[in-house]
């Protein structure tokens, strides 16, 4: 067994780390208070490179594996889960699904320049009456000739505002439920019959877009099915699973923030006399905190070694992202309580990670959501079927 | 036209601890980086490759134990790198250095411009750009803050005292780069892979020279012996004046005064 990262992953750290300190750290608080998407950190990125990092050089990727990706996303979530949330929805399931499932024609036309940066896309699943319960679509596709002709709408999609391609997954069959039932399709926002309702205005990554999807009357071509027509399940559940992971690595970031920053200060806030280091009350803390951060990344980084070399992974991807998310919002309540008053006070980038952390146990399937996928596979293997 | 760029590595501060007291340096975690004048020189020479068209090959300021330096100058956009090894080397200071790649330049051929960082972060070495210039018998420019390449010379802006002032030399030249002159670039994503899981056409651009090939043996005797390494010492506590703002500086004066010996 062997931990070590290979060179070029210690590379792409470095000039991860690099860009990320120098380009987004500095700019995250002000993200958060404008409510405003960093387009020219996305710019930046997709220029280096860095948007198609998992993706194959020969659709315009990078070609460093889930393990470059996961490297990034925890680099990213280390200074802003906004940024952090901006790439994951664009890489990890909005680029993702064509990467796992499109054509070679769909990739060519779509993820190669999704890879380059220089199209964004989002992922469209949620609806107002389909959110844990993913398979309650009512989106509804109805195929006329050489196309499908798309009516409904899509609620809390990341990048919505501004993707330049959306994966939408839509009814074809409302017979035959989720398995048979259900299309995923390659949309262009600017075809006519798309349009972005609203924007939400959110508790925490404030420098995301989460906006409401409209289609009315969408005329969508039948080459953009993506996969199978009536298997659209698949691409987006593969899609998941990759999200769930990268997430966990995300949560890394924010952990190993969290941290730091909790250290910092117990170096050099006195009370009583001395440093907080030497208080009892808060070396326990931090020595929780570290304790679960690297468990944390011991599961995220092994995880990613499974999906480079093949293997299955679906369900400690959900651990990935039920672990990942809860150890997160515990890191940075912990921090934030060794700060006191300071830690509640915008001034500090705490009170800005504790909004942003919580969206973790939410989004891309919540924590109650991730222990039922554990629970079934669990149960499943000993030969029980769990409802929902 | 091809210019060359000298890089080295220095341990990321963020990693080590000074401690002057124990008359120790702790090292958290190994990491190098660029070091920042060369990293600057490097940018320099990849923005006259953007004008020109020129070829980028790096070389490295000293023996080193890998290449990781050269790689990473090939990822953000050199064209070709030397790696320099061999028996007998790993010692070479400043003196031998110039030598050997005075060699190495002469050996490539063709080289128009030199690049080199100013002055090492760690060690704060700044004879290599010189010494390389008196081997080679080229002009030098020291300390530049910009570099341009026109007509057959090396335009330089570079500070003399208060002055910014440009300087010309004819090519070929060494110029060395100051720290902090220029924002670097990001290495590019598929470069970077490509070149650490040695794949593709970048492979074929990292070489390794034998010094022995370039030099005789017995001129690699560097000049400079260590004989122990010391901390300076610890800085005498300042002393804190009160008052009016007339109290204040006659206190402050009556303390220079009596540090000076006045």
């Amino acid at each position: 067994m062997d931990f070590t990262f290979s060179p070029e992953h210690i590379a792409l750290r470095r000039m991860i780390r690099e860009f990320a300190e120098t380009e987004i750290a500095p700019i995250a608080a002000e993200l958060d208070r404008e409510h405003r998407v960093p387009f020219e950190v996305l710019r930046k990125l997709g220029e280096i490179g860095l948007l198609g990092v998992c993706f194959p050089q020969e659709y315009g990727g990078m070609g460093a594996g889930e393990m470059g990706y996961c490297i990034l996303m925890e680099e990213l979530g280390r200074v802003c889960t906004s940024t952090g949330t901006n790439v994951g929805a664009h890489i990890g399931i909005g680029a993702m699904a064509i990467h796992l499932d499109g054509t070679p024609e769909q990739k060519e036309k779509y993820l190669t320049p999704l890879a380059r940066g220089e199209k964004i896309a989002a992922f469209g699943l949620t609806e107002s009456g389909a959110g844990s319960d993913a398979a309650s679509v009512r989106t509804r596709a109805v195929r006329e000739g050489d196309s499908w002709i798309l009516d409904g709408s899509k609620v809390f999609i990341t990048n919505g505002g501004y993707a330049d391609i959306v994966t939408v997954m839509a009814v074809t069959d409302p017979t035959l439920g989720a398995r048979g039932g259900i299309t995923a399709f390659i949309v262009e926002t600017d075809w006519e019959g798309f349009s972005v309702a609203r924007e939400e205005d959110k508790m925490g990554i404030r420098g995301t877009s989460t906006a409401e999807l409209v289609f009315e009357e969408l005329r969508v071509p039948h080459e953009n099915v993506l996969g199978k027509v009536g298997e659209g399940f698949i691409p987006f559940m593969k899609s998941l699973d990759m999200g769930r992971l990268t997430l966990g690595a995300a949560c890394v970031g924010g952990a190993q923030m969290a941290l730091e920053t909790a250290v910092r200060w117990a170096k050099t806030r006195k009370q009583f006399g001395v440093e907080l280091a030497h208080k009892q009350s808060v070396q326990w803390k931090i020595a929780n905190m570290a304790t679960e951060l690297e468990a944390l990344r011991s599961l995220v980084y092994r995880v990613a070694w499974l999906v480079d070399t093949g293997q299955p992974f679906s369900q400690l991807a959900a651990m990935c992202k039920l672990y990942g998310s809860e150890v997160a919002s515990r890191a940075i309540d912990t921090a934030l309580q060794i700060h006191g008053g300071l830690g509640f006070s915008r001034d500090f980038p705490l009170e800005r990670g504790f909004r942003d952390a919580r969206i973790g146990e939410i989004y891309e399937g919540t924590s109650e959501i991730q222990r039922i996928v554990i629970a079934s596979n669990i149960f499943r293997e000993h030969g029980v079927r769990i409802r929902p | 036209m091809q210019i060359v760029v000298i890089l080295g590595r220095v341990l990321d501060p963020s990693g080590i601890v000074v401690k002057g007291k124990a008359g120790r340096i702790f090292v958290n975690r190994e990491e190098y980086m660029l070091q920042p004048a060369d990293r600057c020189a490097l940018e320099a020479a990849l923005r006259i490759k953007d004008g020109t068209g020129a070829g980028v090959v790096a070389l490295p300021r000293s023996p080193l134990p890998d290449d990781d330096v050269l790689r990473q100058a090939l990822a953000t956009g050199a064209d070709r790198a030397v790696y320099l090894t061999g028996d007998g080397f790993k010692g070479a200071d400043a003196a031998v250095m110039a030598r050997v790649l005075a060699a190495t330049v002469e050996r490539l051929g063709g080289t128009d411009l030199v690049l080199v960082g100013a002055t090492t972060m760690d060690t704060g070495q700044s004879q290599l750009g010189s010494r390389l210039a008196e081997a080679l018998g080229w002009p030098q420019v020291i300390g530049a803050w910009q570099v341009e390449a026109v007509d057959g010379k090396v335009r330089v802006v570079r500070q003399e005292g208060s002055n910014y002032v440009t300087a010309e030399a004819d090519l070929p030249a060494v110029v060395t780069m100051l720290s902090g002159a220029l924002k670097p670039r990001y290495p590019n994503g598929v470069r970077l892979i490509n070149i650490y899981k040695d794949v593709g056409e970048i492979a074929e651009a990292l070489e390794r020279w034998d010094v022995a090939d370039l030099v005789s043996v017995d001129t690699l005797k560097p000049l400079l012996e260590r004989r122990g390494r010391d901390f300076p010492p610890e800085r005498e506590r300042g002393v804190r004046v009160n008052g009016t703002l007339e109290e204040m500086a006659q206190a402050a004066t009556d303390a220079l005064q009596q540090r000076i010996g006045g």
